[in-house]
């Protein structure tokens, strides 16, 4: 596999009263085909990262470079197109444009991408079949559940076919149920070769469905493993113990 | 976990020979149990000694003899069903005791102890998921729960793990 994303002794500080860094000199390299899920307490910089990969947020020092472009050497135009060619970002509130149709949030990304209009229709009904949402397609974000919301902005995310997909806590205001069926949909992604980075603070859904756990502590990586997916035996997992009574 | 009252729970349903309820108990367990039959012979022996369970057929040449439950064992097992455990919380993992030693024991390295320890939990919550998805796909929803709990164990221990390191850290920042 080829490294996809690259970080390199990243530091992101905010100025303000008593700055401290949110990032320190983080290195991290991501393969293509990976599914990451960043983990960590409030305020440990997953975020941050995040958006320093996706080109919405710069650093203070270091490099980012995702898909062999260093992003530190692109203007904002560039950046922009880059944002909207290569990533797909899922946030946790949706962020869906509430004037506008289910179709045509989606669609929103390949009209500024320049897609035929023809062929991003197409593209993103086919999104929302896939997404088991097509039905909804006419209709406004606020007649929408939560779950229902997400699959929007996941299609959203795919029509421009992206490389990378980044997801801030995208089960973070779903209920369980809907939340699984979310990241159900985005590790599906992930089983297809796209790399997915996630960030979560649910351990349990992290290891679920990724295949490697970035941990990070005061804006310094705490722990990186990658997670064996195989198939174990049960006994090697609960061994129910079975006392004999002595009488 | 008792030998006893799950030979009991198992003879309600119906009457069972010995090596049935072995088969019976490793099904029931998903896999995950440690008994042996030496163990279930002895224990439904004490069983018909005490009178909770008898013989559901006469004793024949082979020795395979059927037992069901008695009124007093279908009365012993409608009792523990009803309680709540309580007893004491067995924390038998050898972890605890290596973490208790390894603050003690002056080159004790609890820091990579503790790293070491998260990747296991971390590991163990990705195989409990994958058997908590096949015991679903195969309809199995008791074992579900069981590996379920099992899930929520270990995302306590991965918690106290953390806990430990994050004590560890600010008795050094308090050290510096």
């Amino acid at each position: 596999m080829t490294t996809l994303v690259e970080l390199t002794e990243v530091s992101k500080t905010y100025n303000g009263a008593g700055a401290r860094a949110v990032l320190d000199q983080v290195s991290l390299d991501i393969d293509g085909g990976e599914f990451t899920a960043i983990m960590g307490p409030s305020g440990s910089g997953k975020s941050t990262l995040l958006n320093l990969i996706a080109g919405i947020d710069r650093p203070s020092g270091g490099r980012v470079t995702v898909g062999g472009e260093d992003l530190g050497r692109l203007n904002e135009g560039r950046l922009a197109r880059f944002r909207r060619a290569r990533l797909g970002f899922v946030f946790q509130f949706f962020n869906l444009l509430g004037n506008l149709t289910v179709l045509e949030n989606v669609l929103i990304p390949a009209q500024l991408h320049g897609t035929r209009p023809a062929l991003a229709r197409a593209r993103a009904m086919q999104l929302l079949t896939d997404l088991d949402i097509a039905d909804l397609a006419n209709r406004y974000p606020a007649h929408l559940a939560g779950g229902q919301q997400q699959r929007v902005a996941i299609a959203r995310a795919l029509i421009n076919e992206p490389a990378l997909l980044l997801a801030d806590e995208p089960t973070g205001a779903l209920d369980t149920r809907s939340g699984e069926q979310v990241l159900e949909l985005i590790s599906g992604l992930g089983r297809e070769g796209r790399t997915v980075i996630m960030v979560t603070h649910d351990v349990k859904l992290a290891t679920r469905h990724a295949g490697r756990v970035v941990t990070l502590i005061d804006g310094r990586i705490h722990d990186d493993t990658r997670l064996d997916g195989a198939s174990p035996l049960p006994e090697t997992m609960v061994k129910v113990r079975i006392d004999q009574e002595q009488k | 976990m008792s030998l006893k009252f799950g030979i009991l729970g198992l003879l309600a349903e119906q009457p069972l020979h010995a090596y049935a309820v072995k088969t019976r108990f490793q099904d029931l367990l998903g896999g995950s149990w440690e008994v042996n039959i030496g163990q279930v012979y002895t224990t439904l022996q004490r069983l018909e000694r005490d009178g909770l369970v008898e013989p559901a057929e006469p004793r024949g040449d082979r020795g395979r003899i059927p037992y069901r439950l008695t009124q007093v064992g279908h009365k012993a097992l409608e009792t523990w069903l009803a309680e709540p455990e309580s007893g004491p919380q067995q924390l038998r993992e050898e972890i605890y005791l290596k973490l208790l030693l390894a603050a003690r024991v002056a080159n004790g390295d609890l820091p990579a102890l503790l790293s070491r320890q998260r990747r296991v939990y971390l590991q163990r919550l990705k195989d409990l998921a994958v058997l908590e998805e096949e015991a679903r796909s195969i309809g199995r929803n008791d074992l579900v729960l069981l590996y379920q709990g099992a899930l929520l164990h270990t995302e306590a221990d991965l918690k106290w793990v953390d806990a430990c390191a994050e004590a560890t850290k600010t008795g050094k920042d308090k050290e510096r």
